[in-house]
Parts: structure tokens; sequence; C-alpha cells
């Protein structure tokens, strides 16, 4: 079989493309660890208020984990709770979200923190804020009437 | 007296390019080569600059 000298050249440079964007995102999975927010972590629904950490929604400092601080939010038509919290700069914070009722978004603008929370699962992302400022967070998929006052805010503060 | 150059014989050569040559088709897919790397690279470290 006759192949072209440049059908040569542009099939070598689209394979090896492929083969660097899939093993950037191989490397990112298996040895980064990173996975999607929702993890299979289930939770009864109905039952969130009395459910660990969800008892006690803001930021609460933790001892002996991989991360300093867990920021837990709870999702319902149509706020989050809290609705205002601090983080302090730099602190490495597993925030960990869920919803009362029907499927919310957790959106912190500007930032990779984006998650979809649904009924019955746990949602969560670990990451380090190191950059100070107010981040607002935003409900990204329509949950109602209220969808567009879903709002909370996050301050990295010093 | 002048002639008239009506019958001389020019040979005019013009070249031209074989039409099964690739070379346009070679610099478009480059083109789109460096675009998609260029949008997927920079995404890339929009991501990593966040937090």
């Amino acid at each position: 079989m006759h192949i072209h000298k440049f059908e040569k050249i542009w099939l070598i440079f689209g394979v090896s493309c492929l083969v660097i964007f899939l093993s950037v995102v191989g490397v990112s999975a298996f040895y980064l660890g990173n996975k999607p927010p929702s993890c299979l972590t289930t939770i009864n629904p109905e039952k969130v208020d009395q459910t660990k950490p969800f008892n006690k929604p803001g930021l609460n400092k933790v001892e002996g984990k991989e991360w300093d601080y867990e920021l837990v939010f709870v999702a319902s038509a149509f706020s989050y709770n809290p609705a205002q919290v601090e983080v302090p700069l730099g602190a490495k914070v597993k925030v960990i979200a869920t919803t009362k009722d029907v499927i919310h978004g957790f959106e912190v603008a500007g930032t990779n923190i984006n998650m979809m929370l649904e009924p019955g699962y746990v949602s969560e992302y670990t990451t380090t804020f190191d950059k100070a400022g107010e981040y607002l967070i935003v409900c990204n998929e329509y949950c109602g009437a209220g969808h567009h006052l879903m709002s909370s805010k996050i301050e990295v503060v010093k | 007296m002048a002639k008239a150059e009506l019958k001389t014989k020019q040979k005019t050569e013009v070249e031209v390019e074989d039409s099964s040559s690739l070379k346009g088709t070679l610099a478009s897919v480059f083109f789109l080569g460096a675009f998609i790397i260029v949008t997927w690279v920079s995404v890339y470290y929009l991501f990593v600059d966040r937090f």
C-alpha cells in the first residue's frame, strides 16, 4: 500500500497529539488521583440534617487528614447553608456538599470547584485556597422558580 | 521594413502544479492542528492556574 509522504506526516502528528492528550488525562486520573466530584458516596436525602458532617455546615477544622479543613455545604431550594463563609488563605480544604431536595449546581465562580449536587449523593472536591478574594457560589442547574436567587459566598482572607 | 511579429515561435512555459499535490492539504491540516493545540494548552493552563 502506498501512503503519500505528507499523509504519513499528518498521521504521525495526529496520532501523537491524541496520545499526549490522553496521557495527560490518564496521569491526572490514575497518578494524581483526580476523580469526578460525585464518586458514589451516598446519603439519605431526608436525613441530611442529622447525618455527619452535614449536621454542622460551614468550615470545620480537622486533624489527621490530608486536608486541614472541611467546608460543608447543604443546598436546598433556594439557598445554601452557610450563606457566607470565611476561609484562611493557603488552607487545604475539602469541600463537601449535598442537596436536600432537587438537583442543584455548586459553582464557585472563577475556580475549578464546579459540582453537581444530586439528591442522595455527596459531592466533594479537595483544593488549596491560594488566592485571596471573594468568590461567588452560584447554582448552575435549573432548580425551580428561585434558581436565580440561589447564591453563597466564600471569602478567602489572610 | 519592419516585420510584423506574427508567427514567431515563443514557448511560454507556465508551471502548473501537479493536481495530485497535497501541499495545500498539509498546510491546512497543520493550521487546524496548531489551532487545536493552542486552545487545548490554553484551557489546560487555565485549569492549572485556578484552585
